[in-house]
């Protein structure tokens, strides 16, 4: 359907301006003086958005339209407050962004039939696993603020976990879209609650034991919490269960519990986001990160203190950080101080939309595996934008988690492109069968204002 | 620090077009979601199975393979949000029978009350012995047969 991608290149204009007036606003911050070169910088980045634009148009015409714009937008606001902390750090940036478009093409390009990927679902599942164990293997491992997430190997270092996700979430979706049915129909009423048999309880358990040993292994919340999450929520789209849900989330809290009065890395961290004064102020304790980004939130107020005007280190003191790693872990926070409320919600909403045209693309797939590979997708994208975003707000304890497309890190940006890809794979294929399926014109989508 | 007016003009200017991109994008998912809110017929039974499980209860039913299709004699399959038979490796119940089509018969229930329908297959599908057309309603002890295999539905 060419419409659908006409309102896409259309979607992209808008996108290009607000990176140019981005990156305007940050130039004119720094040598007071309007250049050619954000229009230079804007040019480029709708250049290469167009580029992949004219791709889609060719291999997947029939593709959600709002995926990409939305996920360009996030890209966007990234380039721009990277550039913003640190030139080169951007530069760096931009480079994965192309590198991770390539890849993105690759998987539309080879992957068309998606399904094959039922077929080496366990081969699947063992590299995810070995993905997320790797950061704990000598030599290779890396330890970021006591919390195990990156590999190293020679001058290259990335974070496995980005890549398991979606190994993960494949797996899943296929063993639900085998399972789900029994999981269903041999459920047994106990006490008012709704009980998965026993005999299919066991993966459950599996995948629970697996998210509390990641805990301990890894010692990052964030990281098992977004597994085990998108873990029940594909278990709640495949059997329509509440129940289970609740029983899930029940397990999940016990074992944190007691894995934090336990494992002393994991206490720490969350007695940090509970009592972040403990240290006192001054000094940079462990509650330092966490209550910065929270002022720099608040410093921001309604409408934020403009492009470059956030104090990344104190003023006169270059090596003492007010806001520290602000190019991953806090950006949420540094884009709140800069651009307020507004921008938060902005930012927020972005997330919102891209979760919602998601579970749309899982609701008119046609088949099981591709229902629940969309939503599975979506949910952990979506949860893993909460679980940093709240973690910087201080919802729930700070970690390592990057958000997506926004951060700066190659792993994140390639990863997020690939689950993108698969995402667009799967759209294609519903819309496309829907248009065929239903009598002409019915089922075309209602001219957005776009059009 | 000094008060930029193109600074500030930049940032409300990005601020406005941003939600205005969004607002497009949401005005576009709300339309959709006011045409989802009828659900679509699903072949696959797959949002069926999740909406009535509930108004199933007490209410149960089973197909029961006799014979033939690779099945397993009195292997049981939940009537719950329909049931489909075929050799497609999409049916529900999957059969390996040759004179099945890929998605041959359904199964499914309304109001309480259960039905079989031929998906137009090519050799037909028998209920008790005679030719089914269309759609016809099951009661307990039935027998539909498709291709070699049989199967009884059974209710309580």
């Amino acid at each position: 359907m060419t419409r659908a991608r006409n309102r896409e290149m259309l979607a992209l204009i808008p996108v290009a301006l607000l990176l140019t007036a981005g990156f305007a606003a940050v130039f004119a911050q720094e040598n007071a003086k309007l250049g050619n070169l954000s229009l230079t910088y804007g040019a480029y980045f709708f250049a290469v958005c167009l580029a992949t634009h004219v791709y889609l148009r060719i291999r997947l015409p029939h593709a959600d339209p709002y995926l990409f714009p939305l996920m360009a937008l996030l890209i966007a606001f990234g380039l721009v407050m990277i550039y913003r902390i640190d030139e080169s750090l951007a530069r760096n940036q931009a480079n994965w962004f192309l590198f991770a478009l390539i890849l993105f093409a690759l998987t539309i390009q080879f992957l068309r039939d998606y399904e094959v990927l039922e077929r080496y679902r366990y081969v699947i599942a063992t590299v995810g696993i070995l993905l997320l164990l790797a950061p704990r293997l000598p030599g290779i491992g890396e330890q970021v603020n006591g919390a195990y997430l990156g590999v190293k190997v020679g001058p290259i270092s990335f974070q496995p976990g980005e890549f398991a996700k979606i190994a993960i979430v494949i797996f899943l979706a296929s063993y639900l879209r085998e399972n789900r049915e029994v999981l269903i129909v041999g459920a047994r009423r106990v006490l008012g609650v709704t009980l998965p048999p026993l005999k299919h309880f066991g993966p459950m358990l599996v995948v629970w034991g697996a998210s509390m040993f990641m805990l301990v292994f890894i010692r990052d919340l964030g990281t098992s919490l977004m597994f085990f999450a998108a873990f029940l929520a594909l278990l709640y789209v495949a059997t329509g269960r509440f129940s289970f849900v609740v029983i899930g989330t029940v397990l999940f809290l016990v074992g944190a519990w007691f894995i934090f009065t336990t494992v002393p890395h994991v206490h720490e961290r969350v007695e940090t986001w509970l009592h972040p004064y403990q240290d006192g102020f001054h000094g940079l304790g462990a509650g330092y990160q966490v209550l910065q980004s929270t002022f720099a939130q608040a410093d921001g107020g309604l409408f934020g203190k403009g492009f470059g005007q956030a104090l990344i280190t104190v003023p006169g003191h270059p090596s003492q950080t007010m806001l520290p790693v602000a190019e991953t872990d806090t950006i949420y926070s540094l884009i709140v101080n800069e651009l307020g409320l507004f921008g938060a919600c902005g930012l927020i909403a972005t997330y919102l939309l891209i979760t919602a045209r998601g579970f749309k693309i899982a609701l008119l797939a046609n088949d099981g595996f591709s229902k629940l590979l969309a939503t599975g997708l979506t949910a952990v994208f979506a949860i893993q934008a909460f679980v940093i975003i709240g973690g910087v707000t201080r919802v729930i304890p700070l970690t390592g988690v990057t958000l997506p497309f926004v951060s700066y890190g190659g792993s994140s940006i390639v990863a997020n492109f690939v689950l993108l890809a698969l995402l667009l794979l799967v759209s294609n294929r519903a819309r496309r069968e829907a248009e065929e399926g239903a009598p002409r014109g019915e089922r075309d989508e209602p001219l957005g204002a776009l059009t | 620090m000094a008060y930029d007016p193109l600074s500030t003009a930049l940032k409300f200017g990005f601020l406005a077009v941003l939600f205005l991109f969004l607002l497009v994008i949401a005005r576009s998912a709300f339309r959709d979601l006011r045409r989802t809110a009828q659900p679509a017929p699903d072949a696959t039974g797959f949002h069926a199975a999740v909406g009535q499980v509930e108004v199933q209860r007490g209410n149960d039913a089973w197909l029961i393979a006799e014979r033939g299709g690779g099945l397993a004699h009195d292997e049981r399959f939940d009537l719950i949000g329909g049931l489909s038979i075929g050799r497609s490796k999409d049916a529900d119940v999957q059969i390996d029978d040759r004179y099945a089509s890929g998605i041959h018969a359904r199964l499914f229930s309304r109001e309480g009350r259960h039905f079989v329908e031929d998906m137009n297959s090519t050799n037909g599908t028998q209920l008790n012995g005679g030719a089914l057309s269309g759609e016809a309603e099951l009661v307990d002890g039935d027998t539909i047969q498709i291709g070699d295999t049989v199967f009884r539905f059974e209710a309580s």
